[in-house]
C-alpha cells in the first residue's frame, strides 16, 4: 500500500496514517498518496529555501502568484451565462436607470413646486 | 509665472549638462525643482489675496481661484524624482536623464495646460501630456502587461478626446474666439436642438474619460499599476484633475442652458461609481490596484461634484481634487516603499509591517486617515462640501454618497491593517530598513496635507 515514506523535513500527515485506512479504497488511497508525495516536495522546497542562510530575496510561491494573478485578470476567462448576465444587468445596469428615475421624479417634482409657488425654502447660508 | 516656467524649461537643458553620477543628478534636479515649488508656493500664497487675474499674456494666466493646480504640478516634480532614486539606481546615465527630461516635460506642458486662457492651448497642452505618460508608463514600467496599460491609457484619453476638439472649432465657428476671457463676457449660446445636444456632450466627454468616470474608467487601474512610482504619483495626483479642471472651466463658461437636464446621467454614474469601485477595492489583491480604485472612487465625487454645478459643489470639488492629489501620491509612494523591498505588488506578502518598520507604519497611518477623510482633514472638507451640494440637489443621494463614505473608510482601514498589523510572514527576511529618502518623500506629500487643516483658505476657491 504505501509507497510514502517519511522525509526529513516532512514528516507523515494525520491523513496517511495507515491506522486510517480501513475503510477507503484502493484507488483513494493511491490518490491521497500521490498528493501527499508532491505537497511534502513543496514542502521541502519551502524548507531548504525558509533555512538557506545565504537567501536575501523574497520566497516566490508559484501558487499565489498564479492565484493572484487569476484575482486580477479574470476578463479572458469571462463567459455570459445566465447568472453573469444576471448579475450585470442587476448591478450595472438596472440600478443607472433606476437611480436616474429616481433623481428625475424627485427634481421634477420640487420644479412643479417651484413653479405652483408651493416649495418652502429652507433657510440656507449657501447652496 | 515666468519665474516658474521659464527655470522648467531651462530644467530640461540642465538634465542634459549636469554631471555624470546618479546622485548628483537625483540632488541637483530635485533640488532645483523644490526651488521652483516653493517660488510657486510663495505665488500661490500672494495670491490669496488677488481679487482677479493675473496675465503673462493674453493667452496664459492665472486665477485667484484655481492656481493651486499649478502649484500641486511644481511641488510634485521634485517628488517624483526622489521617489525614483532607487529604482533608476540601476539604469545608464542616458536613461535617467530622458527619464528626467519626461518629466520635466511633463510639468512643462502641465503648467501651460492649468494656465492657458485660450481653449485650443488648454486642449493641446492636455494632449500633449499624454506621450511623456505614455512613454514613462510603456518603457519604465515592470510587468509585461504595461503595453497593455500604455495602449489602454492612450487610446481611452485620445478617442475621447476627439469630440472635444470638434467641439472647440465648432465653438470658434459660431462664438469667433476660444480665449477664456472674451467667452466669459459673450452671449449666451442659443443650445436647442439635438446636436447641440451631442456638442454638449463632445465638450465634456474628454473630461469626463480623464476624470475617470465610472463607466470609462478601465484605463485607470492598468496604468497606475503598470507604471513606474513617479508615472503612477503623476497620474494620480495631477492628470485626473486636469480633466477635473477642464470640466470646471467648460461648464463655466459656455455650457449652460443643457446642462441642467443633460447632466443628470453622468451624474448618476459618477455616484453608482463611488459604491461600485469602493466594494472593487475590498476585493483587491494588488495593492496599487486598490490605490487606483480609491482614485476612481473619490473622482467619482468629485465629478459628482462639478456637475451639479453650484459654487459648494465647486469648492467641494476643488478642495477634494488638491487633497486627494496628495493623499493618492503619498500612498502610490508607500506602495512603492513595500515594492523595493519585496519586488511584489501582493497585499499578503508583506503584512504585519509595524513590527518591522514602526515609522514607515506612522506614514501609512496618516496617508490611511487622509485617505478615509478623516476631519479635520482637507480631504474630509471636500467630501462634506461635495456631500450638502448633492443633498441640496437631490436628497436621495445620500443613499450612494453615504454608502460612499462607509464603504471608504472599511477599504483604507482594510489596507492600513493588512499592510501593517496581523502577523509578519515568517519568510520575510533582509527587509532594508525606511530609507530617509522615504521619509523625506512622505513627509514631504503629507506635511502640506496636515498644514492646510489650519488654513483652509487657500484652497476653498470660490467661497472664501
Amino acid at each position: 500500500m504505501a509507497d510514502y515514506k517519511e522525509a526529513p523535513l516532512a514528516s507523515r500527515p494525520k491523513t496517511l496514517d495507515p491506522n486510517e485506512y480501513f475503510n477507503l479504497s484502493l484507488e483513494h488511497r493511491r490518490a491521497e498518496e500521490e498528493r501527499a508525495a508532491l505537497r511534502s516536495n513543496l514542502k521541502r522546497q519551502f524548507q531548504t529555501q525558509l533555512n538557506d542562510p545565504h537567501r536575501k530575496a523574497l520566497i516566490e510561491d508559484q501558487a499565489l502568484n498564479r492565484w493572484s494573478y487569476a484575482r486580477g485578470h479574470p476578463y479572458p476567462y469571462f463567459k455570459p451565462t445566465f447568472k453573469t448576465s444576471l448579475m450585470g444587468l442587476m448591478f450595472g445596469v438596472v440600478p443607472i436607470f433606476a437611480l436616474y428615475y429616481v433623481f428625475k421624479t424627485d427634481r421634477d417634482k420640487k420644479e412643479a413646486d417651484i413653479k405652483a409657488g408651493k416649495f418652502e425654502r429652507r433657510f440656507c447660508l449657501s447652496s | 509665472m515666468v519665474k516658474f516656467l521659464f527655470p522648467t524649461l531651462m530644467l530640461h537643458i540642465h538634465a542634459d549638462l549636469t554631471n555624470y553620477r546618479l546622485m548628483t543628478l537625483i540632488t541637483q534636479s530635485s533640488g532645483h525643482r523644490l526651488m521652483i515649488a516653493m517660488i510657486n508656493v510663495h505665488l500661490t500664497l500672494k495670491m490669496a489675496q488677488w481679487l482677479d487675474e493675473q496675465h503673462l499674456n493674453p493667452y496664459m494666466a492665472q486665477t485667484p481661484y484655481l492656481p493651486h493646480f499649478v502649484l500641486l504640478t511644481c511641488w510634485l516634480l521634485p517628488l517624483m524624482i526622489i521617489s525614483s532614486q532607487h529604482h533608476m539606481a540601476t539604469e545608464p546615465i542616458n536613461r535617467q536623464r530622458t527619464y528626467i527630461m519626461l518629466l520635466t516635460s511633463l510639468q512643462f506642458f502641465l503648467i501651460l495646460a492649468f494656465s492657458a486662457t485660450e481653449l485650443i492651448m488648454f486642449y493641446l497642452m492636455f494632449e500633449a501630456t499624454l506621450l511623456p505618460t505614455l512613454m514613462i508608463i510603456t518603457r519604465w514600467g515592470n510587468q509585461a502587461e504595461r503595453l497593455n496599460a500604455g495602449m489602454y491609457f492612450l487610446f481611452y484619453t485620445l478617442a475621447s478626446s476627439l469630440p472635444l476638439l470638434v467641439a472647440l472649432l465648432l465653438l470658434q465657428n459660431t462664438t469667433g474666439t476660444l480665449s477664456l476671457l472674451t467667452l466669459q463676457y459673450s452671449n449666451p449660446l442659443n443650445l436647442s436642438t439635438y446636436a447641440d445636444k451631442l456638442w454638449w456632450a463632445g465638450c465634456l466627454i474628454a473630461f469626463l474619460v480623464k476624470m475617470p468616470l465610472y463607466g470609462a474608467h478601465l484605463w485607470l487601474p492598468k496604468a497606475h499599476v503598470e507604471a513606474p512610482v513617479a508615472g503612477s504619483m503623476i497620474l494620480a495626483a495631477v492628470l485626473l484633475k486636469l480633466g477635473g479642471y477642464g470640466m470646471m472651466r467648460m461648464i463655466l463658461l459656455v455650457l449652460e442652458p443643457l446642462s441642467k437636464e443633460l447632466s443628470y446621467p453622468f451624474i448618476v454614474f459618477a455616484l453608482w461609481g463611488v459604491v461600485m469601485t469602493g466594494l472593487i477595492c475590498l476585493r483587491q489583491t494588488d495593492l496599487k490596484s486598490l490605490i487606483a480604485y480609491s482614485s476612481v472612487s473619490h473622482m467619482g465625487l468629485v465629478v459628482g461634484g462639478i456637475l451639479v454645478q453650484t459654487p459648494w459643489g465647486f469648492a467641494g470639488a476643488l478642495i477634494l481634487m488638491i487633497a486627494h492629489g496628495l493623499t493618492s501620491s503619498a500612498l502610490f509612494c508607500l506602495a512603492n516603499t513595500n515594492y523595493e523591498r519585496i519586488h511584489s505588488r501582493n497585499i499578503l506578502l508583506a503584512r504585519g509591517l509595524q513590527m518591522v518598520l514602526p515609522l514607515m507604519t506612522t506614514w501609512w497611518f496618516i496617508a490611511s486617515l487622509a485617505n478615509l477623510a478623516l476631519p479635520p482633514l482637507p480631504n474630509l472638507m471636500g467630501e462634506l462640501m461635495i456631500l450638502t451640494s448633492l443633498i441640496n440637489w437631490s436628497p436621495w443621494t445620500l443613499a450612494l454618497t453615504g454608502a460612499g463614505v462607509l464603504i471608504t473608510a472599511s477599504y483604507s482601514l482594510y489596507m492600513f491593517l493588512m499592510t501593517q498589523r496581523g502577523p509578519l510572514p515568517t519568510h520575510l527576511i533582509a527587509l532594508d530598513p525606511s530609507h530617509s529618502r522615504e521619509h523625506l518623500l512622505m513627509a514631504l506629500h503629507l506635511l502640506p496635507l496636515l498644514l492646510l487643516i489650519f488654513k483652509p483658505h487657500l484652497i476653498w476657491g470660490w467661497v472664501s
